[in-house]
Protein backbone atom coordinates (compact mmCIF):
# COMPACT_ATOMS: atom_id res chain seq x y z
CA UNK A 1 0.00 0.00 0.00
CA UNK A 2 2.81 2.41 1.00
CA UNK A 3 4.72 1.42 -2.18
CA UNK A 4 1.67 2.19 -4.28
CA UNK A 5 1.32 5.64 -2.71
CA UNK A 6 5.00 6.36 -3.26
CA UNK A 7 4.66 5.38 -6.91
CA UNK A 8 1.61 7.65 -7.39
CA UNK A 9 3.47 10.55 -5.77
CA UNK A 10 6.52 9.93 -7.93
CA UNK A 11 4.37 9.87 -11.06
CA UNK A 12 2.66 13.10 -10.03
CA UNK A 13 6.08 14.74 -9.49
CA UNK A 14 7.28 13.58 -12.91
CA UNK A 15 4.10 14.97 -14.50
CA UNK A 16 4.50 18.33 -12.76
CA UNK A 17 8.18 18.48 -13.73
CA UNK A 18 7.19 17.72 -17.32
CA UNK A 19 4.59 20.51 -17.32
CA UNK A 20 6.96 23.07 -15.80
CA UNK A 21 9.76 22.10 -18.21
CA UNK A 22 7.40 22.64 -21.14
CA UNK A 23 6.45 26.08 -19.89
CA UNK A 24 10.07 26.94 -19.10
CA UNK A 25 11.08 25.90 -22.60
CA UNK A 26 8.53 28.31 -24.01
CA UNK A 27 6.42 25.51 -25.50
CA UNK A 28 2.76 26.20 -25.95
CA UNK A 29 -0.08 23.90 -25.01
CA UNK A 30 -2.05 22.10 -27.70
CA UNK A 31 -3.89 24.39 -30.10
CA UNK A 32 -1.98 27.57 -29.29
CA UNK A 33 0.11 28.97 -32.12
CA UNK A 34 2.77 31.63 -31.94
CA UNK A 35 2.09 34.76 -33.99
CA UNK A 36 4.60 37.06 -35.62
CA UNK A 37 4.27 39.93 -33.17
CA UNK A 38 2.60 42.42 -35.48
CA UNK A 39 0.58 45.25 -33.92
CA UNK A 40 -2.84 44.24 -32.66
CA UNK A 41 -5.57 45.81 -34.82
CA UNK A 42 -7.58 48.64 -33.28
CA UNK A 43 -10.32 47.54 -30.90
CA UNK A 44 -12.70 50.14 -29.55
CA UNK A 45 -16.11 48.81 -28.57
CA UNK A 46 -18.83 49.33 -25.98
CA UNK A 47 -20.19 46.83 -23.51
CA UNK A 48 -23.92 46.31 -22.90
CA UNK A 49 -23.96 49.23 -20.45
CA UNK A 50 -22.64 51.52 -23.15
CA UNK A 51 -19.18 51.83 -21.58
CA UNK A 52 -16.41 52.10 -24.12
CA UNK A 53 -13.21 50.04 -24.01
CA UNK A 54 -10.09 50.74 -26.09
CA UNK A 55 -7.26 48.25 -26.35
CA UNK A 56 -4.76 51.08 -26.71
CA UNK A 57 -5.44 51.92 -23.05
CA UNK A 58 -4.19 48.48 -22.05
CA UNK A 59 -0.48 48.93 -22.66
CA UNK A 60 1.68 47.58 -19.84
CA UNK A 61 -0.13 44.29 -19.33
CA UNK A 62 -1.29 41.24 -21.31
CA UNK A 63 -4.76 41.15 -22.84
CA UNK A 64 -6.71 38.00 -23.65
CA UNK A 65 -9.06 38.96 -26.50
CA UNK A 66 -11.71 36.34 -27.07
CA UNK A 67 -14.09 36.36 -30.06
CA UNK A 68 -17.27 34.31 -29.73
CA UNK A 69 -20.94 33.95 -30.59
CA UNK A 70 -23.64 32.06 -28.71
CA UNK A 71 -24.71 30.09 -31.80
CA UNK A 72 -21.31 28.43 -32.06
CA UNK A 73 -21.10 25.09 -30.25
CA UNK A 74 -17.41 25.22 -29.27
CA UNK A 75 -17.93 28.78 -27.92
CA UNK A 76 -20.70 27.55 -25.63
CA UNK A 77 -18.52 24.71 -24.38
CA UNK A 78 -15.51 26.95 -23.79
CA UNK A 79 -17.21 29.87 -22.05
CA UNK A 80 -17.49 28.26 -18.57
CA UNK A 81 -13.73 27.67 -18.61
CA UNK A 82 -13.13 31.38 -19.22
CA UNK A 83 -15.53 32.21 -16.41
CA UNK A 84 -13.53 29.81 -14.19
CA UNK A 85 -10.19 31.55 -14.80
CA UNK A 86 -11.56 35.09 -14.77
CA UNK A 87 -11.25 35.62 -10.98
CA UNK A 88 -7.76 34.13 -10.92
CA UNK A 89 -6.09 37.02 -12.73
CA UNK A 90 -5.54 40.60 -11.70
CA UNK A 91 -6.62 42.82 -14.62
CA UNK A 92 -3.39 44.78 -14.09
CA UNK A 93 -1.55 41.61 -15.20
CA UNK A 94 -4.01 40.02 -17.59
CA UNK A 95 -7.18 41.62 -18.84
CA UNK A 96 -9.77 39.15 -20.10
CA UNK A 97 -11.84 40.76 -22.85
CA UNK A 98 -14.74 39.11 -24.63
CA UNK A 99 -15.94 40.33 -28.01
CA UNK A 100 -19.33 39.09 -29.09
CA UNK A 101 -19.62 38.84 -32.86
CA UNK A 102 -22.79 40.27 -34.38
CA UNK A 103 -25.42 39.25 -31.86
CA UNK A 104 -28.13 41.19 -30.05
CA UNK A 105 -27.97 42.13 -26.37
CA UNK A 106 -30.94 39.86 -25.59
CA UNK A 107 -29.21 36.85 -27.11
CA UNK A 108 -25.91 37.56 -25.38
CA UNK A 109 -27.53 38.26 -22.02
CA UNK A 110 -29.67 35.12 -22.15
CA UNK A 111 -26.60 32.96 -22.74
CA UNK A 112 -24.02 34.60 -20.47
CA UNK A 113 -26.29 35.09 -17.48
CA UNK A 114 -26.39 31.34 -16.95
CA UNK A 115 -22.85 30.27 -17.82
CA UNK A 116 -20.57 33.25 -17.24
CA UNK A 117 -22.30 35.86 -15.10
CA UNK A 118 -19.06 37.72 -14.21
CA UNK A 119 -18.06 38.38 -17.79
CA UNK A 120 -19.08 41.61 -19.52
CA UNK A 121 -18.66 41.28 -23.25
CA UNK A 122 -17.95 44.03 -25.70
CA UNK A 123 -20.52 44.14 -28.45
CA UNK A 124 -19.31 44.01 -32.06
CA UNK A 125 -22.81 44.55 -33.39
CA UNK A 126 -21.98 44.60 -37.10
CA UNK A 127 -19.00 42.22 -36.90
CA UNK A 128 -16.62 44.83 -38.34
CA UNK A 129 -14.04 44.54 -35.56
CA UNK A 130 -14.08 40.75 -35.76
CA UNK A 131 -13.48 40.99 -39.51
CA UNK A 132 -10.56 43.33 -38.86
CA UNK A 133 -8.94 40.90 -36.40
CA UNK A 134 -9.40 37.95 -38.77
CA UNK A 135 -9.72 35.13 -36.24
CA UNK A 136 -9.50 31.63 -37.72
CA UNK A 137 -13.21 31.04 -37.12
CA UNK A 138 -15.14 31.26 -33.86
CA UNK A 139 -14.23 30.94 -31.08
CA UNK A 140 -10.73 32.39 -31.17
CA UNK A 141 -8.55 33.90 -28.46
CA UNK A 142 -5.61 36.22 -29.04
CA UNK A 143 -2.92 37.04 -26.50
CA UNK A 144 -1.76 40.63 -26.88
CA UNK A 145 1.47 41.51 -25.10
CA UNK A 146 2.08 44.62 -22.93
CA UNK A 147 3.41 46.48 -26.01
CA UNK A 148 0.21 45.84 -27.94
CA UNK A 149 1.63 43.10 -30.19
CA UNK A 150 -0.17 39.91 -31.20
CA UNK A 151 1.81 37.05 -29.64
CA UNK A 152 -0.36 33.93 -29.54
CA UNK A 153 -3.60 32.65 -30.98
CA UNK A 154 -5.67 29.82 -29.54
CA UNK A 155 -7.31 27.74 -32.25
CA UNK A 156 -10.93 27.00 -31.49
CA UNK A 157 -12.20 26.32 -27.98
CA UNK A 158 -9.64 25.48 -25.28
CA UNK A 159 -10.08 24.23 -21.70
CA UNK A 160 -8.58 27.31 -20.08
CA UNK A 161 -9.12 26.07 -16.54
CA UNK A 162 -6.87 23.02 -16.97
CA UNK A 163 -3.26 23.03 -15.69
CA UNK A 164 -1.54 23.17 -19.08
CA UNK A 165 -3.38 26.34 -20.15
CA UNK A 166 -3.38 27.98 -16.73
CA UNK A 167 0.37 27.42 -16.39
CA UNK A 168 0.91 28.80 -19.87
CA UNK A 169 -0.95 32.02 -19.00
CA UNK A 170 0.77 32.37 -15.61
CA UNK A 171 4.15 31.92 -17.23
CA UNK A 172 3.27 34.60 -19.82
CA UNK A 173 2.27 37.28 -17.39
CA UNK A 174 5.14 36.61 -14.99
CA UNK A 175 7.85 36.79 -17.65
CA UNK B 1 -45.84 45.78 -16.40
CA UNK B 2 -43.84 46.63 -19.44
CA UNK B 3 -41.09 44.35 -18.16
CA UNK B 4 -43.41 41.41 -17.64
CA UNK B 5 -44.84 41.90 -21.12
CA UNK B 6 -41.35 41.97 -22.54
CA UNK B 7 -40.45 38.84 -20.57
CA UNK B 8 -43.60 37.09 -21.76
CA UNK B 9 -42.90 37.92 -25.37
CA UNK B 10 -39.29 36.84 -24.94
CA UNK B 11 -40.35 33.48 -23.49
CA UNK B 12 -42.94 33.05 -26.24
CA UNK B 13 -40.16 33.61 -28.76
CA UNK B 14 -37.96 31.00 -27.08
CA UNK B 15 -40.85 28.52 -27.05
CA UNK B 16 -41.44 29.10 -30.74
CA UNK B 17 -37.79 28.64 -31.62
CA UNK B 18 -37.57 25.65 -29.28
CA UNK B 19 -40.54 24.05 -31.00
CA UNK B 20 -38.93 24.45 -34.40
CA UNK B 21 -35.66 23.04 -33.06
CA UNK B 22 -37.41 20.04 -31.52
CA UNK B 23 -39.23 19.38 -34.79
CA UNK B 24 -35.98 19.66 -36.69
CA UNK B 25 -34.28 17.26 -34.28
CA UNK B 26 -37.11 14.76 -34.59
CA UNK B 27 -36.77 14.83 -38.37
CA UNK B 28 -32.97 14.70 -38.13
CA UNK B 29 -33.31 11.47 -36.19
CA UNK B 30 -34.95 9.97 -39.28
CA UNK B 31 -32.07 11.04 -41.52
CA UNK B 32 -29.40 8.51 -42.53
CA UNK B 33 -26.09 8.94 -40.64
CA UNK B 34 -23.70 11.57 -41.98
CA UNK B 35 -21.08 10.14 -44.37
CA UNK B 36 -17.63 10.10 -42.80
CA UNK B 37 -14.07 9.39 -43.85
CA UNK B 38 -11.13 8.87 -41.53
CA UNK B 39 -7.54 7.77 -41.94
CA UNK B 40 -4.17 8.67 -40.43
CA UNK B 41 -4.10 12.03 -42.22
CA UNK B 42 -7.58 13.47 -42.22
CA UNK B 43 -11.05 12.94 -40.91
CA UNK B 44 -14.09 14.37 -42.65
CA UNK B 45 -17.76 14.24 -41.76
CA UNK B 46 -20.33 15.57 -44.20
CA UNK B 47 -23.66 16.74 -42.82
CA UNK B 48 -26.48 17.51 -45.24
CA UNK B 49 -28.67 20.25 -43.78
CA UNK B 50 -32.45 19.92 -44.01
CA UNK B 51 -34.66 22.95 -44.66
CA UNK B 52 -36.05 22.53 -41.13
CA UNK B 53 -32.58 22.61 -39.60
CA UNK B 54 -31.61 25.67 -41.61
CA UNK B 55 -34.85 27.44 -40.75
CA UNK B 56 -34.48 26.66 -37.05
CA UNK B 57 -30.88 27.79 -36.96
CA UNK B 58 -31.29 31.08 -38.79
CA UNK B 59 -34.69 31.85 -37.23
CA UNK B 60 -33.00 31.32 -33.88
CA UNK B 61 -30.43 33.92 -34.93
CA UNK B 62 -33.33 36.28 -35.73
CA UNK B 63 -32.91 36.26 -39.52
CA UNK B 64 -35.98 37.50 -41.36
CA UNK B 65 -38.15 35.03 -43.28
CA UNK B 66 -37.34 36.49 -46.69
CA UNK B 67 -33.62 35.88 -46.08
CA UNK B 68 -34.30 32.35 -44.88
CA UNK B 69 -36.33 31.71 -48.04
CA UNK B 70 -33.27 32.69 -50.10
CA UNK B 71 -31.17 30.25 -48.09
CA UNK B 72 -33.72 27.47 -48.63
CA UNK B 73 -33.52 27.90 -52.41
CA UNK B 74 -30.02 26.40 -52.22
CA UNK B 75 -28.43 23.21 -50.87
CA UNK B 76 -26.31 23.47 -47.70
CA UNK B 77 -23.61 20.92 -47.02
CA UNK B 78 -21.63 21.15 -43.78
CA UNK B 79 -18.31 19.31 -43.86
CA UNK B 80 -16.22 19.07 -40.70
CA UNK B 81 -12.54 18.53 -41.50
CA UNK B 82 -9.84 17.60 -38.99
CA UNK B 83 -6.14 17.62 -39.80
CA UNK B 84 -4.55 14.42 -38.46
CA UNK B 85 -1.21 14.81 -40.24
CA UNK B 86 1.89 16.09 -38.45
CA UNK B 87 2.11 18.83 -41.06
CA UNK B 88 -0.07 21.59 -42.51
CA UNK B 89 -3.18 20.35 -44.35
CA UNK B 90 -4.64 22.94 -46.74
CA UNK B 91 -8.34 23.50 -46.97
CA UNK B 92 -8.98 25.29 -50.26
CA UNK B 93 -12.58 25.19 -51.46
CA UNK B 94 -11.50 25.89 -55.04
CA UNK B 95 -9.84 22.46 -54.90
CA UNK B 96 -13.17 20.79 -54.12
CA UNK B 97 -15.47 19.69 -56.90
CA UNK B 98 -19.14 18.84 -56.86
CA UNK B 99 -20.29 16.75 -59.83
CA UNK B 100 -23.15 14.72 -61.18
CA UNK B 101 -21.83 12.22 -63.73
CA UNK B 102 -19.71 14.27 -66.13
CA UNK B 103 -21.39 17.52 -65.17
CA UNK B 104 -19.61 19.84 -62.76
CA UNK B 105 -21.89 21.55 -60.25
CA UNK B 106 -20.64 25.09 -59.65
CA UNK B 107 -20.31 26.04 -56.02
CA UNK B 108 -22.25 29.07 -54.77
CA UNK B 109 -19.54 31.38 -53.51
CA UNK B 110 -19.64 34.17 -50.97
CA UNK B 111 -20.15 36.87 -53.60
CA UNK B 112 -23.58 35.38 -54.43
CA UNK B 113 -25.10 36.49 -51.15
CA UNK B 114 -24.79 40.32 -50.87
CA UNK B 115 -27.42 40.86 -53.60
CA UNK B 116 -29.78 38.46 -51.84
CA UNK B 117 -29.32 40.28 -48.55
CA UNK B 118 -29.92 43.59 -50.28
CA UNK B 119 -33.22 42.23 -51.69
CA UNK B 120 -34.32 40.85 -48.35
CA UNK B 121 -33.14 43.70 -46.16
CA UNK B 122 -30.92 41.51 -43.99
CA UNK B 123 -29.00 43.64 -41.50
CA UNK B 124 -25.21 43.95 -41.51
CA UNK B 125 -24.95 42.04 -38.24
CA UNK B 126 -26.93 39.12 -39.64
CA UNK B 127 -24.84 39.20 -42.80
CA UNK B 128 -21.76 38.96 -40.60
CA UNK B 129 -23.22 36.01 -38.69
CA UNK B 130 -24.07 34.30 -41.97
CA UNK B 131 -20.50 34.77 -43.17
CA UNK B 132 -19.12 33.10 -40.05
CA UNK B 133 -21.38 30.08 -40.57
CA UNK B 134 -19.85 29.43 -44.01
CA UNK B 135 -16.75 27.29 -44.45
CA UNK B 136 -13.63 29.45 -44.85
CA UNK B 137 -12.41 29.56 -48.46
CA UNK B 138 -8.79 28.80 -47.56
CA UNK B 139 -7.25 27.63 -44.30
CA UNK B 140 -3.84 26.18 -43.45
CA UNK B 141 -4.97 23.63 -40.90
CA UNK B 142 -2.34 23.04 -38.23
CA UNK B 143 -1.72 19.82 -36.37
CA UNK B 144 -5.00 18.57 -34.92
CA UNK B 145 -6.86 21.70 -36.04
CA UNK B 146 -10.41 21.25 -37.23
CA UNK B 147 -12.71 23.42 -39.27
CA UNK B 148 -16.38 23.26 -40.11
CA UNK B 149 -18.92 25.39 -41.91
CA UNK B 150 -21.40 25.36 -44.72
CA UNK B 151 -20.59 24.94 -48.38
CA UNK B 152 -23.42 25.84 -50.73
CA UNK B 153 -24.46 24.55 -54.15
CA UNK B 154 -27.62 25.03 -56.22
CA UNK B 155 -30.45 22.70 -55.15
CA UNK B 156 -30.00 19.26 -56.78
CA UNK B 157 -32.68 16.67 -57.38
CA UNK B 158 -30.41 13.66 -57.87
CA UNK B 159 -27.36 12.25 -56.09
CA UNK B 160 -24.01 13.97 -56.59
CA UNK B 161 -20.36 13.46 -55.79
CA UNK B 162 -17.99 15.64 -53.78
CA UNK B 163 -14.26 15.33 -54.43
CA UNK B 164 -12.08 17.07 -51.86
CA UNK B 165 -8.40 17.67 -52.61
CA UNK B 166 -6.09 18.76 -49.80
CA UNK B 167 -2.55 19.94 -50.40
CA UNK B 168 -0.11 19.27 -47.58
CA UNK B 169 2.97 20.97 -46.21
CA UNK B 170 3.44 24.61 -45.32
CA UNK B 171 4.54 25.28 -48.93
CA UNK B 172 1.78 23.03 -50.37
CA UNK B 173 4.44 20.83 -51.93
CA UNK B 174 3.63 17.68 -49.95
CA UNK B 175 1.50 14.81 -51.26
CA UNK B 176 -2.04 15.71 -52.30
CA UNK B 177 -4.74 13.99 -50.30
CA UNK B 178 -8.01 13.19 -52.07
CA UNK B 179 -11.26 12.22 -50.37
CA UNK B 180 -14.38 11.37 -52.37
CA UNK B 181 -17.96 11.21 -51.15
CA UNK B 182 -20.42 9.54 -53.53
CA UNK B 183 -24.19 9.62 -53.59
CA UNK B 184 -24.71 12.74 -51.55
CA UNK B 185 -28.24 14.16 -51.72
CA UNK B 186 -29.66 17.57 -50.99
CA UNK B 187 -32.23 16.96 -48.27
CA UNK B 188 -35.79 18.18 -48.46
CA UNK B 189 -38.26 17.95 -45.60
Amino acid sequence: MRNKLTRVRALACVFLLFLSSQVAAGQTPKGIITLDGRDAPPLVLKNMDGESWDISDSRGHWVFVHFWASWCGPCRKEMPTIQAIFPQFDPKELEIVLVNTSESEDTVFSFLASVAPDLEPLMDYDGAITERWQPRGLPASFFVDPEGKLRYLALGGRPWNTPAYLDFIKQLIRK
Amino acid sequence: MKNSKQMASRYAWFWLVGLVVVTAHAKAAQQPPSPTYKDAEVSVRVIMRTPDQLTAFYLGREFNHAAIDKILETCFITPIVQNRTLDVLWLDLDEWQFSQGDKVIPRIKRDYWPDKWQETGLSKSHQSTFGWTLMPEVRDLRLDEGVGGSVVIPMQTGPFQLTMKFHTGADKKGPVKTVVFEDLQCVTN
